[in-house]
């Protein structure tokens, strides 16, 4: 019998004492959802990557302000988006490339049992009714979605309340719903 | 889940992310470099702040027994008092405390300190107002009355300007974090800014409005946004203002 790898919050613990070694574990563990939400903040792979690793090093940084015992992704998060956000806006890109950017649709892949419900043309028209609600209805709706990130990662990612992400998905789901009618089952 | 979230909850499994890269290489050497705040000790002793929380109440020449200072909260270079029963502030502005009016690029060049750019993804500011060495603040004006005003100071503990802040009793105060920046939000209730000057004056600020103020110790910068608007909303005028260029080292 293997020993058991490390919980999240011993690696923080650790981490906060100055072991880089286990804050290097929590990096492993975390990379990619972070590489992603960046990706969908940045809306550029390139940017999204050193977006990604600078939050990781400033959420190393503050990690002395971070609450022991509270969950280490959702806080992560919220400095991978902030960070991603602010190069986009350096850049000077339009949120709305963002969700192209992401949405590189599998061609050849086997799909999931999922995926064969939904026929090529009705991703089509999914990601196109996305791509037609204004920033705050499609950044929920990914987050919560593509991203598959629950309400509390949401609201750190996107710098809002709970409650405002469960509001705003429901009247953004509305409102696509109204674009992209829904598939009866 | 009804259909179109499921439908959503599919879509997902359709999308083909790019692989991930591994963080690990480029972000572990940057580990050993990164300051650890958290074995840094703020300088300022609470005797300090007990000295100059005396010369606050002593430049307000606020009665004894209305100085009770209930609690406060530390930020950056500022620091919250809330007092008792502290009287209401005349609405009249004397915009004039921020500084002179200047270009972005003669703030940058003349301020003295890093500061944020305007917030992106919104209207610019209607005026950029510099006092070197002391403030930069963004305003947007609507007549002789400001909607939404940003001004920035640095505020590293151990600077010789403090900014105090004293609250009355109605204020409510939540300290949060933002981005792991620390954040305090005052809501509800009067308050006016202190300055403590480099020389050492207590001077009063007169220019701020008598909306909400959220307060942000940036990277050794405070932020502080006033306005009537509410939380969420001042914390998205922070975040979309980058940080300083010159910030991360």
């Amino acid at each position: 019998m293997g020993s058991r790898p490390p919980d999240e919050e011993t690696l923080v613990a650790r981490a906060k004492r100055g072991e880089t070694t286990a804050y290097e574990e929590l990096v492993r563990m975390h990379q990619g959802i972070a590489f992603r939400v960046a990706l969908v903040a940045a809306g550029d792979r390139g940017d999204a990557e050193e977006a990604a690793q600078d939050a990781f090093v400033k959420a190393y940084r503050a990690l002395g302000r971070f609450r022991e015992g509270s969950p280490f992704r959702p806080w992560l998060l919220r400095i991978v988006a902030n960070e991603a956000r602010n190069r986009r806006r350096a850049a000077g890109r339009r949120a709305g490339l963002t969700l192209r950017a992401a949405a590189v649709v599998s061609g050849d892949a086997a799909p999931s049992p999922e995926t064969t419900a939904l026929t090529r043309e009705r991703r089509d028209a999914l990601l196109g009714g996305l791509a037609a609600l204004d920033e705050r209805d499609r950044e929920v709706l990914v987050h919560r979605f593509l991203l598959e990130l629950g309400e509390d990662e949401t609201a750190a990612a996107l710098g809002i309340r709970r409650g405002t992400v469960k509001s705003r998905t429901s009247r953004a789901l509305d409102r696509l719903r109204a674009v992209v009618g829904e598939e009866v089952a | 889940m009804n259909g179109l979230e499921r439908e959503l909850a599919a879509l997902s499994d359709a999308v083909e992310w790019p692989d991930s890269p591994d963080l690990v290489p480029a972000v572990a050497p940057r580990l050993d470099a990164a300051p650890r705040r958290w074995l840094v000790r703020r300088p300022l002793a609470i005797a300090v702040v007990a000295v100059l929380v005396a010369a606050v109440l002593a430049v307000l020449a606020v009665p004894p027994a209305r100085t009770a200072v209930l609690d406060w909260l530390g930020i950056g270079g500022a620091r919250i008092v809330r007092v008792a029963d502290l009287s209401p502030l005349p609405l009249h502005q004397d915009l004039e405390v921020l500084g002179r009016p200047a270009t972005l690029a003669a703030a940058r060049a003349q301020a003295g300190f890093s500061f944020a750019d305007p917030p992106r993804g919104e209207p610019g500011p209607d005026e950029v107002r510099l006092a070197p060495g002391l403030r930069v603040s963004y305003l947007w004006r609507e007549g002789a009355d400001a909607r939404l005003i940003v001004t920035q100071f640095p505020g590293r503990a151990g600077d010789p300007a403090l900014l105090k802040k004293l609250a009355g009793g109605a204020t409510r105060i939540d300290r949060f974090s933002i981005d792991g920046d620390t954040a305090v939000w005052l809501e509800g209730g009067p308050h006016v800014v202190l300055f403590v000057a480099p020389d050492g004056l207590i001077r009063e600020d007169h220019g701020w409005l008598a909306g909400n103020t959220l307060l942000v110790d940036r990277d050794g910068t405070t932020i502080r946004v006033e306005g009537a608007l509410d939380r969420a909303d001042a914390v998205d005028v922070v975040r979309a203002m980058p940080a300083s260029p010159s910030s991360e080292g």
